[in-house]
């Protein structure tokens, strides 16, 4: 350590530029990390939103709606089912209809069809979801806006595409920089890994400082990618919770039920940030560091 | 002990660097390699820290067949040999009492030990006061001391010296020989490469004279004629 802190004393500007690009580098991954893990998120719950709604003959029996919905919560397609009854239907109605006594006369729950709700994990499973309906006995009506899902599948299909492809594009383009960068410190070292050769020092000795260095920085660097980043964001949250506010949670992938959620940002979340931008940064210091001392050390 | 089997080192396109060598340096010996330049001394000089290989013939250093393929110990070579170069390779951002111990510090040797065996040879070079001094601080003539303290420190017992008074003026130049002279009191081999007649003649050592990549003169207590 005392060597790392020397050698920044002793080439400031080298040490400050080598910093500044991976803290740049760290920033953005973190950033464009947090956006694709939002965006993830977002479209999931956007998926979720629409429903197949199946309307039952007013003679089919509760207990055979009650079935045809249990069916469907074993498959393990469905997120939600909202059931309503014929007197819940009766209920809304007059609820829909509380100023005009002329309506509410002619209607008895009687005449007013029992339906099904149905929210599906994936937007795929929809259409899946209304052809089993339409099989049912006493299905009178099943309502899907297939249009509507097929498109809403093939855009959040580009979009996960399109935001993947940009993070792994950033990746890719971080790596070059430092790599070149770091290259580029050790170019001015070159001449001290030649004589240290020449002395007799073992290539894992010669290359241990660099990768120390690498270490320490890409740790560092992220560190405070990680403080400034959350600092802005939590600075913007009740600005962004105003736009926010209806979703809810928005889960971290699948892990959502272990308490990592992106939206509003969770403990576990920032945590796992934390951990991510740091090894990531160590990855990409100690490994930038390694291809570029090849270079030299014969 | 160092010795030459029939070395030759070949370019691609036929020239040879150095033509069936074979020669033997005994230990403690204190020998010159002189000729014109391109003559082959540094090339024989890399040979010997295995930073050149032959293309054909066998190099023994200390009893290990170095050109051997299955030599693979090069670290462990390098740490028997102190190299001097004309260009000093002093470490800029190093001050000069960490460029000394770089010698030390490759072989892990404990902080105590590195700290006293340091201090012993900069004060037999005369650095002893300028040990915190940067390299920029220093005289050409300093810093060729310092190369040499670094050489010899950590019982290296072969010092190669390529040219070690070439960037000099003739009173430092010879400021440095007596330090050579001063080693060779001391159980070490020592091969000098150089062009300077005066300091030949003057040490009456062996003189190892190469011309064109073959050896012209080997010849005891010799003296060097242009």
């Amino acid at each position: 350590m005392n060597d790392i802190l020397k050698s920044i004393k002793r080439t400031p500007y080298q040490s400050l530029a080598s910093f500044m690009i991976l803290f740049f580098t760290l920033f953005l991954s973190l950033f464009f990390f947090s956006l694709t893990s939002f965006s993830y998120g977002f479209l999931s719950y956007v998926e979720t939103k629409p429903e197949v709604t199946v309307y039952f003959d007013t003679k089919t029996k509760e207990t055979d709606v009650l079935k045809i919905k249990d069916t469907l919560i074993k498959s393990g397609k469905v997120s939600d089912i909202n059931y309503t009854s014929q007197e819940d239907a009766l209920k809304i109605y007059r609820d829909l209809n509380k100023d005009n006594p002329l309506l509410l006369e002619m209607v008895s729950a009687d005449i007013l069809p029992s339906s099904l709700g149905i929210y599906a994990n994936k937007p795929v499973y929809l259409a899946e979801i209304a052809d089993y309906l339409k099989k049912q006995p006493g299905v009178d009506e099943v309502e899907f806006q297939k249009n509507i899902v097929d498109k809403l599948i093939t855009v959040t299909s580009v979009m996960r595409q399109i935001s993947m492809f940009i993070f792994l594009f950033l990746l890719l383009i971080s790596f070059i920089v430092l790599m070149t960068t770091t290259a580029f410190k050790i170019a001015l070292k070159k001449d001290e890994i030649e004589l240290l050769q020449l002395l007799g020092a073992a290539k894992g000795y010669i290359r241990r400082p660099f990768l120390i260095e690498g270490l320490v920085f890409g740790a560092f660097a992220a560190t405070i990618a990680f403080v400034l980043f959350y600092g802005i964001l939590f600075y913007l949250k009740p600005f962004l919770n105003t736009y926010l506010s209806g979703i809810g949670n928005l889960p971290f992938y699948n892990l959502g039920e272990f308490g990592f959620n992106v939206w509003p940002p969770s403990v576990n979340y920032i945590a796992l940030s934390f951990a991510a931008t740091n090894l990531f940064g160590m990855i990409i210091g100690l490994f930038g560091n390694l291809i570029a001392t090849s270079k030299y050390i014969k | 002990m160092i010795k030459f089997d029939s070395v030759s080192k070949a370019y691609s396109h036929g020239n040879f660097q150095l033509k069936d060598i074979s020669l033997q340096i005994d230990t403690n010996e204190f020998v010159f390699l002189v000729g014109p330049s391109g003559a082959g001394k540094t090339t024989l000089l890399k040979m010997i820290l295995k930073d050149i290989i032959p293309t054909s013939g066998s190099i023994f250093v200390n009893d290990m067949e170095i050109t051997d393929n299955k030599f693979t110990a090069i670290d462990k070579l390098r740490q028997q040999i102190g190299v001097v170069f004309q260009d000093f390779k002093i470490i800029n951002d190093k001050n000069i009492f960490e460029n000394v111990a770089l010698s030390l510090k490759i072989t892990q040797t404990a902080k105590k030990v590195i700290q006293d065996e340091v201090v012993k040879v900069l004060t037999m070079v005369g650095l002893e006061e300028k040990k915190l001094m940067f390299p920029i601080q220093l005289s050409a003539g300093e810093l060729q001391r310092a190369a040499i303290a670094r050489a010899i420190i950590g019982g290296r017992d072969i010092i190669l010296a390529d040219e070690p008074t070439g960037n000099l003026d003739p009173k430092t130049a010879w400021e440095i020989m007596r330090i050579f002279k001063k080693l060779d009191h001391e159980e070490k081999t020592i091969i000098i490469a150089t062009h300077n007649v005066d300091i030949v003649n003057s040490f009456k050592k062996r003189v190892i004279a190469l011309k064109e990549g073959m050896i012209k003169k080997d010849l005891r207590s010799a003296s060097y004629e242009l």
